[in-house]
């Protein structure tokens, strides 16, 4: 039998400071997906994550964590129900779209996918190239955002070069030189010891403090800072949530 | 953004500014040891491709050009005749003299030259070397008979009008010579012909190839650009500029090669007056040149549809939703 947990994850002062963000929401109403003909690897999916929210997935192996993620960033399509993403429904939204929509998201991905013949400079520049800045313009903002991920003396160097977690780094600094609306990580400490797990977290709250609806799926639930949204679930359903400590 | 963060616990001991400048790095550069392989077989068709198209060409020439020039002339050949020793070259040029008046007044003939001597000369040479040829020597006079363009005339006819006259003249219209040049040229364009379309298509075929497997190699940057929201149209044009550039080279490489080859080897083996029938030796046209630059556009062109059509078509089946 399917158990249905249908809750609203508010996150008060976040919501309340990021009033120009107001569409960067997720809403998944009664959502299933299966892959080929199988049975469904999530199945009547709800919950609605507020702009400026924070959130972390939590769910054993296999639970369906970067499955859900997929269906946030587009990789995907559910195979019923709805997904509101930037206050639209996603089975209105046109492929032709999805770029532009990819460009307010940043995605970090468990296997960090950095271009391995492009310096760490370029691949962190990549998402503004693509989107036909000028190298002058974001050059500062590219270094910057480099040295504040403790990158900045491997600004040069090719990512086969790098540790797993100079590469988790590089990652998460693509992801965010854009200042995207929505921030989605998978496993972002997946390949690092417990101390740098803790750097990375306390990396994304920073991020989340200016106004990014955050987005983390991990099995690691020691590093899940206290006043965190978390949603878990197992057997691809949701089994619980537990707002965070602004809501008491 | 960046400012406002510096709080945070990561080590900043490495903060040494960053600012000296630094050159733009190429999103899909050329990677010298992994294209060399897919590099050379572009190479190589091109060359091969070429080197048909000149031989084409070029015997394609040669056989209209020996056409022209054997259609719409006759070579009438004087006998001299065998008695009384004195008089018989003297003889045989009045003969020649009548012989070009007659021919002369038909309507069908443009122009009656009698050749100088020398042409008798040399159709003897192959007999008797070129020791000189004793002055008093009987020999055949030769008359170049051009006709008007599209007009026959037939050999018989003439004979007969030369034989009232008194005239024993032997009267060639090349047409046996004709006939034959005409069933080798052909075979042998027909050959190069077929030649040529398997070679084109096998360079069709091999290049669509080279350019899906290239991009097989290239499929984590269409993903990473798509992560991070590139258009498809970017990640297409970025992906077939860079192998319709490779191909071009490739195809320019081969080309100059076989441009190269040909000359090279036509020169080797040309003729005396340095002409050589199926290749183009030192008689380069403009239309040689003009398929030494098309082999590599055309190539190019091959490879920028494909691999357009590649991407666009995993984008969108593969990538997207
Ligand atoms: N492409 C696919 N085709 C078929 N089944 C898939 C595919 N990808 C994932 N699955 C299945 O879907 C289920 C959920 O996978 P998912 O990757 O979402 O799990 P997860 O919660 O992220 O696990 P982990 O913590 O190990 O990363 C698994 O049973 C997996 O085998
Ligand atoms: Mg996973």
């Amino acid at each position: 039998m399917h158990i249905n947990i249908s809750q609203q994850i508010p996150n008060a002062e976040t919501s309340a400071k990021s009033s120009t963000q107001s569409d960067a929401n997720i809403h998944f109403e009664r959502v299933g997906f299966r892959y080929d003909r199988e049975g469904e690897i999530l199945s009547d999916i709800n919950f609605s994550l507020p702009p400026g929210s924070m959130t972390f997935i939590i769910g054993p192996s296999g639970a369906g964590k970067s499955t859900l993620l997929k269906l946030i960033y587009l990789n995907m399509r559910q195979s019923r129900g709805h997904i509101t993403l930037f206050g639209r429904d996603t089975s209105q939204i046109d492929r032709k779209e999805i770029p532009a929509l990819k460009r307010r998201m940043g995605i970090v991905l468990q296997d960090f996918r950095l271009i391995d013949h492009l310096s760490v400079f370029e691949n962190v520049a990549l998402p503004l190239r693509v989107a036909g800045r000028k190298r002058a313009d974001y050059k500062d903002d590219v270094l910057g955002l480099l040295k504040w991920v403790g990158l900045g003396h491997r600004s040069h160097a090719l990512p086969p070069t790098l540790s797993g977690g100079e590469k988790q780094r590089a990652a998460i600094a693509r992801a965010v030189i854009t200042k995207p609306d929505i921030l989605i990580a998978d496993e972002p400490t997946g390949n690092v010891d417990s101390d740098m797990g803790r750097r990375l977290i306390r990396l994304f709250t920073e991020l989340n403090r200016l106004g990014t609806t955050t987005i983390i799926a991990t099995h690691n639930t020691t590093l899940i800072p206290e006043d965190a949204n978390i949603l878990s679930i197992e057997h691809g359903q949701v089994t619980g949530t537990i707002s965070g400590e602004h809501i008491g | 953004m960046v400012n406002t963060l510096v709080d945070t616990d990561i080590q900043h001991t490495e903060l040494t500014a960053q600012s000296h400048v630094m050159k733009t790095q190429a999103i899909l550069p050329y990677d010298k040891k992994n294209d060399r392989p897919l590099f050379m077989v572009l190479v190589i068709l091109a060359f091969l491709a070429t080197i048909t198209l000149l031989a084409t060409a070029s015997g394609y020439r040669a056989a209209v050009g020996w056409q022209e020039n054997l259609q719409g002339k006759l070579t009438v050949q004087i006998k001299p005749t065998i008695s009384g020793a004195d008089k018989i070259t003297h003889n045989t040029a009045d003969k020649a003299e009548r012989a070009k008046i007659i021919l002369a007044e038909l309507d069908q003939v443009k122009t009656v030259t009698i050749l100088p001597d020398e042409h008798s000369k040399a159709l003897l040479e192959p007999w008797l070397g070129d020791a000189s040829i004793p002055d008093d020597l009987p020999l055949p006079i030769l008359l170049d008979v051009q006709l008007n363009s599209s007009q026959n005339l037939e050999v018989k006819q003439a004979a007969i009008l030369l034989a009232e006259a008194g005239i024993r003249a032997d009267i060639d219209d090349h047409s046996q010579w004709n006939k034959e040049i005409k069933r080798t040229t052909s075979a042998a364009l027909l050959l190069s012909y077929l030649a040529l379309g398997l070679i084109i298509i096998a360079s069709v075929a091999a290049s669509i190839f080279a350019t899906r497997a290239g991009l097989t190699a290239q499929r984590r940057l269409m993903d990473v650009l798509h992560q991070v929201g590139a258009p498809p149209d970017y990640t297409a044009r970025l992906l077939s500029t860079r192998f319709a550039t490779s191909g071009f080279k490739a195809g320019a490489l081969g080309a100059a090669s076989a441009l190269l080859a040909s000359v090279l080897v036509g020169m080797m083996f040309s003729t005396s007056n340095g002409f050589s029938y199926f290749l183009p030796g030192l008689h380069l046209s403009l239309t040689d040149i003009y398929l030494v630059i098309a082999v590599p556009s055309f190539l190019a062109l091959i490879i920028a549809i494909t691999s357009w059509r590649t991407v666009i078509k995993t984008l969108y089946n593969e990538i997207y939703p």
